[in-house]
């Protein structure tokens, strides 16, 4: 299987980049395009898997074309196509489009062509031929609840923290992160966040040994305090003025602001670099009759899993790129990470489990969770098989 | 090839602009960039040479080829239809895409890649695929019908053995096949067994209580449909793949398919006769399932699984673990692990290598290439005299709207 992680040079120097697209105009795109996934997905009532799938797609084909031989919301829209049908919650190709008719300008949606349909079905083929057909990918999301279960505390400060690690996971979704690191490190880096934010301490944890220094070291080994801070930089960064949209629709570059040509060969190669962190695929911990933490209901129902970016009235998510000019921001949390009160973060706080929302798509179960072993060897029964049985080789998964 | 990577980075021009005439000209810039782009991770299915069709799967044909750097290596591939698909690729597809990538089993059938045509103005800018697997010399179904080749007991329990080992893997591993059949069990030369075909598999979930599953009940060929979904069973499992197992098992004996219903009504009257009516005694929650009342279900028939295949197997192990598996209540039927440890496996003579005797046989054998097998060995009460039965395969859909999820 492709390796499908970056270091950060090679995250500046994309097939956009070398195609005269700056870095910045690039991360924009990729932040609309994953924004436009969100929003069309929620609007056609998908599940938090198929919109963070069809997401981590779009982030991935942009690795191998340019935002410029591509534009990025019929791409999003095959994204969210190919994704609905992979997480086994399709949608017609037409609705989709339908849909994404009704989220865009008359602009925007020129993109499309002639026919729209036709459109995506010709992107789908050169989207699975670029993603190598690796179509299972797994999300934060899980890693989640599973660490939650282990934390002990304050059960309503608890949940409120988790609800708060989700948005900022779904909010993720619009940074390249699923690009640099697995998403074990993700779950963690912004549950750190949100429990600085939510004032929630982790004082003690199932399944700790005199090893641990932090929870998470349960799960990911050798994680160091910057790489935390800067995943949750990449985070808090979507939130800050600066990277806001400038305002205005912006088709894909034309003539203005042409970066020098790069003309060097696309690296198609995956990066010698690997990701220094060795992610520690624990078992959950067998849990001891539960206590604190993991007794409480974490089951993803009563959390508010949605994508909250519709904004409720008294809490708008960050501004809705395409139908609002943004709204003033606050400026930007930077360094150090404030410990205080939450500060007045415009991320949209998770509501309290929220009954006012449509049936919530429940997460699926882990129909494709690591493969368990073979069968073990048989007990010794009667006779000796003449010749041993052959052996039974277990390969992981990719 | 170097020339391809030139003109990938050749200027555009002009630069496109967002108004209709020069989107044609876009259209065509990028009709021209995806002809000549080298996806890194999806070679070109010309680096196979076709030799001969071998088969055609539940969504597309299959071809024998040869690796054309390599004059020895030898792969099945497996084209993607989607001539006819509204929704691109097809659901079906990518189902069996993910399970085989997931599921690496010396008994179960190894991908090796995706491989795709070069799009070209000749196919309008759009790849074929084909999924390539490992070569496999032999399906089941082909050597059953050839009588050439004989198996011995312990040959038998060899290959009964690796097929209970496979569905022992893919269940554990949360898949169902839904399609087992005697085509559909690949035999290598070397005698390796190999569950094929998985273009009907899918991922199932323990159903929790008070929230049963939905699956679709038209999957399986006829002719080793389990009776559940024959009455409609939608909340299915693994028991639906150890009824195959048990048609399969049989057939190692009677040398063909050991029901052969021309129709749904009629599967389930063979069923009857073979292992009893279908009662809420020896089935409790039968009589719950959608179709209970609106199939015809012989009543009073006696179960006869050993007696009616005692004449053909012989050993009383063997006749056991039959029974076992062609139990009518799917909760009653053996699952793979505990057929495993059934006598049969452990006794004499003991499970003995195919190697030898598939040595004999230089010709491949595949059910596709093969003249029709002769209509069953079981006599029914209800055959049809001189009309050669077909099994109904499975619902082919040709999308998803017709599929159950």
């Amino acid at each position: 299987m492709p390796y499908w992680y970056y270091d950060k040079k090679d995250l500046q120097n994309t097939p956009s980049f070398r195609d005269g697209i700056p870095n910045e105009t690039e991360n924009r795109y990729r932040k609309e395009g994953a924004r436009f996934i969100i929003d069309t997905g929620s609007k056609m009532d998908l599940g938090y898997n198929t919109v963070a799938t069809g997401v981590v797609y779009f982030h991935r084909f942009y690795m191998f074309h340019s935002f410029r031989t591509f534009p990025r919301y019929i791409t999003a829209c095959c994204c969210l196509f190919l994704a609905g049908k992979v997480e086994e919650t399709p949608k017609k190709c037409k609705d989709i489009i339908k849909v994404a008719k009704s989220l865009l300008t008359e602009m925007k949606f020129s993109t499309f062509g002639e026919d729209p349909k036709e459109e995506v079905m010709t992107l789908e083929r050169i989207l699975l031929q670029t993603i190598k057909f690796d179509l299972q990918v797994e999300h934060p999301y899980g890693c989640l609840l599973k660490y939650a279960k282990c934390l002990k505390g304050d059960k309503a400060k608890l949940q409120k923290m988790v609800q708060m690690a989700w948005t900022f996971v779904n909010d993720s979704l619009c940074t390249t992160l699923c690009l640099q690191w697995e998403p074990e490190v993700i779950a963690v880096a912004l549950m750190f966040l949100a429990g600085k934010l939510s004032k929630f301490e982790v004082m003690d944890w199932n399944g700790r040994t005199p090893k641990h220094t932090a929870w998470w070291d349960m799960f990911v080994e050798d994680i160091t305090m910057e790489l935390l801070e800067d995943i949750c930089h990449q985070v808090l960064d979507l939130y800050s003025p600066q990277t806001q949209p400038s305002g205005g629709d912006s088709p894909p570059e034309t003539t203005a602001s042409r970066a020098p040509k790069n003309d060097k060969k696309p690296s198609v190669t995956p990066p010698t670099s690997v990701s220094p962190v060795a992610v520690t695929k624990v078992a959950a911990p067998a849990i001891t009759p539960v206590k604190n933490g993991s007794d409480l209901k974490l089951e993803p129902p009563k959390i508010d899993m949605r994508f909250t970016y519709p904004g409720y009235p008294t809490m708008p998510a960050y501004p809705p790129v395409y139908t609002a000019p943004p709204p003033s921001i606050p400026p930007p949390n930077r360094l150090p990470i404030p410990q205080g009160p939450p500060p007045p973060l415009r991320y949209a706080e998770p509501p309290p489990a929220p009954s006012r929302f449509p049936p919530v798509n429940v997460p699926p179960p882990n129909y494709f969770g690591p493969p368990l072993p073979t069968r073990g060897p048989l007990p010794p029964r009667g006779p000796i098989p003449p010749g041993p049985l052959p052996p039974r080789p277990y390969y992981p998964p990719p | 090839m170097a020339s391809k990577i030139q003109s990938v980075s050749a200027p555009r021009e002009p630069a496109p602009v967002m108004s209709t005439s020069s989107t044609i000209l876009n259209m065509r810039e990028k009709e021209k960039y995806i002809e000549d782009f080298e996806f890194p991770f999806c070679d070109e299915s010309s680096k196979y040479e076709k030799v001969a069709k071998i088969g055609q799967g539940t969504f597309g044909e299959v071809f024998k080829a040869r690796a054309r750097n390599s004059s020895k290596k030898f792969v099945a591939m497996k084209k993607v239809l989607m001539d006819n698909e509204k929704e691109g690729f097809p659901i079906t597809a990518l189902r069996e895409i993910k399970i085989l990538q997931l599921l690496k089993h010396e008994n179960v059938v190894n991908l090796i890649e995706i491989c795709r045509t070069k799009a070209t103005l000749h196919n309008k800018y759009r790849s074929t695929f084909y999924l390539v697997f490992d070569f496999c010399e032999h399906d089941l179904a082909g050597l059953l019908s050839n009588v050439n080749v004989k198996f011995s007991l312990g040959e038998i329990k060899r290959v009964m053995q690796q097929l209970l080992n496979g569905l022992y893997y893919i269940h554990s591993n949360k898949i169902l096949h839904r399609d087992m059949k005697a085509a559909n069990v690949l035999i290598t030369k070397n005698g390796v067994l190999k569950l094929a075909d998985f273009g009907l598999a899918r991922a199932f979930s323990v159903a929790k209580s008070g929230q049963a599953n939905k699956y679709t009940n038209r999957v399986v060929t006829l002719w080793y449909r389990p009776p559940e979904l024959l009455l409609g069973d939608r909340n299915y499992g693994p028991p639906v793949d150890m009824w195959g197992a048990g048609c399969i098992m049989a057939e190692m004996w009677t040398r063909s398919p050991i029901m052969q219903g021309p129709t749904e009504q009629q599967q389930l009257i063979l069923i009857s006769q073979l292992c009893g009516s279908c009662t809420p005694d020896v089935w409790p929650g039968v009589e719950s399932l959608d179709l209970y009342n609106k199939m015809e279900l012989p009543k009073g028939q006696k179960r006869k699984v050993k007696e009616r295949l005692k004449p053909y197997v012989k050993d009383p192990y063997g006749c056991d673990l039959l029974d076992k598996l062609l139990q009518l209540d799917p909760a009653k039927r053996y699952d793979a692990d505990t057929a495993l440890n059934h006598d049969f496996f452990w006794t004499d003579p003991m499970p003995c290598d195919l190697a030898s005797m598939l040595a004999q046989h230089t010709q491949s054998m595949f059910e596709y290439l093969a003249p029709p097998r002769r209509p069953g060995h079981l006599r029914h009460h209800h055959h049809v005299p001189g009309v050669q039965p077909k099994p109904a395969q499975p619902t082919q859909d040709s999308g998803y709207q017709d599929r159950v999820f």
